[in-house]
């Protein structure tokens, strides 16, 4: 069976554009979902830390929330209600109505909430293994409150926690996949597209998984580049094997 | 109550009260409307059937194939685990790779390529069998599934120490006794929170199987959108957020709570 593969389709230039295509609508989601993921984590775990009165229910109840659900549901919701706010703006020349959001920023604003609840978990646990000397040292160095915060805990715990960071952002790559099902175009979508019109489906499943599977790959490497520059001398190593 | 117990339960009733007060705010004056079309359509949602008559779709449908994924990725992931710990490096590099393979596929992709790579009849000795498209989100959910627990086996066999391999070995216990009677038992709990993380996981996963036409909760969840109006869609996905969420937080915070009396032992 094994032998029986067919991969020609692979050499269809109209085939090629969808992939690639699509491969660039993944990798412009996972790319602007990844930074509103980091900024969404520093925040919400500086909440956290500094107990910001209302800030800080709010911000654990949106962790509960999406952390124990589904991020399909999530992002069918999302995408349900914002249709249903009635967020959209007619078009002077068509008169068209278009949702002011669209399939894509509803798909990279879910990822961003549902990756970001894990990314404050990881962020805070990153913060509480700061080593107590060492914000007892910036105290008595003068250092008000937000400056330890700024300038010695987060770089501290955001250097600590890159290997959970990491699987974190490979866990956004995987979880945009369902991007198709909101007929978002993504790499995912083409293939289901090429699949229809090629009854090939296995190989092209195949190379789907292939494509995930080296954006996955690439983005471990860059990592573990990352932590290897990032190193402070003589603290964290171990924990940055 | 303790400090942890007062946490969970604010989380509890804070996301419950959350996605009301985003009902409220979406639905204003027709929110009693909206939850007397989801009082109506509960059944439907929750089993699948119409008065509760019968079992097997809807909410029910996630439970029970995430019971069966993890029973079928359990039985693989211990053996998986158990080769990635294997004195035979050729078999250790062999799983190892198997299971990163296996761990770094999107749950979708995997889906996708069950719907279509498993037979829709099989033949075992005579007896034709029919694989549903139930069956195959229940395999579908089990590969990537056995790559976690084979890695949640291995560190759970690293976190016990040499040295109770170096006595029993001094004891005379071959390998195969050393794991079964000695690591195991002692690998065990400290897997156990790993491992509910995992189930929970899964359960979320579920939701996924609407790709593979399983009358599961979102694809009734669809039916209930298509012939009660779309105006009710945000609704309908709400109820099903919280329907997720009462089942996954319990088993998150029982997570939580076996992890801390497992630190505190140690």
């Amino acid at each position: 069976m094994l032998f029986s593969l067919d991969f020609e389709w692979l050499a269809d230039p109209l085939y090629q554009d969808w992939l690639l295509e699509g491969l660039g609508t993944t990798l412009a989601i996972t790319g602007v979902g990844t930074i509103l993921m980091l900024i969404i984590g520093v925040v919400g775990a500086a909440i956290i830390h500094f107990n910001i009165p209302v800030a800080k229910p709010l911000t654990i109840i949106m962790i509960d929330l999406f952390r124990n659900t589904p991020p399909l549901v999530q992002l069918l919701f999302l995408y349900f209600m914002l249709s249903d706010l009635g967020m959209s703006y007619t078009d002077a020349t068509t008169g068209e109505r278009i949702p002011l959001l669209s399939g894509f920023a509803c798909v990279v604003i879910s990822l961003a909430l549902y990756n970001g609840s894990i990314a404050i978990e990881v962020i805070r646990s990153g913060i509480n293994s700061v080593p107590r000397q060492t914000v007892e040292g910036g105290i008595s160095l003068g250092y008000s409150r937000a400056q330890i915060f700024r300038w010695i805990e987060l770089p501290i715990a955001l250097r600590l926690t890159i290997p959970n960071m990491t699987s974190n952002v490979v866990s956004l790559i995987k979880t945009s996949a369902q991007a198709a099902l909101v007929a978002v175009t993504d790499v995912m979508f083409y293939a289901t597209q090429i699949t229809l019109e090629t009854f090939l489906n296995l190989e092209v499943m195949i190379v789907l998984w292939l494509i995930y599977l080296v954006i996955t790959t690439l983005v471990v490497l860059l990592a573990k580049q990352l932590a290897k520059a990032l190193t402070i001398p003589g603290f964290g190593a171990g924990a940055m094997k | 109550m303790s400090k942890e117990t007062t946490s969970a339960t604010f989380g509890f009733f804070g996301v419950v009260a959350a996605l009301l007060a985003v009902l409220l705010t979406l639905y204003g004056q027709g929110t009693g409307e909206a939850l007397r079309v989801l009082f109506d359509r509960s059944s439907l949602l929750l089993t699948g059937s119409s008065n509760f008559s019968g079992f097997g779709g809807g909410f029910s449908a996630n439970v029970i194939i995430s019971v069966l994924s993890m029973a079928i990725a359990l039985v693989c992931g211990f053996f998986l685990g158990g080769a990635m710990v294997s004195p035979n490096a050729m078999v250790r590099s062999v799983a190892v790779v198997f299971m990163n393979l296996l761990r770094s596929s999107p749950w979708l992709v995997v889906l996708y390529a069950m719907l279509y790579l498993l037979p829709f009849n099989v033949s075992i000795f005579g007896h034709h069998i029919f694989v549903s498209p139930f069956l195959k989100a229940v395999i579908g959910l089990s590969f990537p599934v056995t790559a976690y627990i084979a890695e949640a086996f291995r560190n759970g066999i690293h976190a016990v120490p040499d040295g109770q391999w170096e006595s029993a070995r001094a004891l005379g216990y071959r390998r195969g006794q050393i794991l079964r009677l000695i690591i195991l038992p002692q690998a065990f709990p400290l897997m156990l929170p790993n491992l509910m993380t995992t189930y929970a996981m899964l359960f979320i996963g579920t939701s996924l199987v609407v790709v593979t036409g399983t009358s599961d909760v979102l694809s009734i969840g669809k039916t209930v959108i298509a012939s009660d109006g779309d105006d009710y869609a945000a609704a309908v996905y709400l109820y099903i957020l919280l329907l997720f969420f009462l089942f996954a937080y319990p088993l998150a915070t029982w997570t939580r709570a076996l992890e801390r009396s497992l630190s505190k032992g140690k």
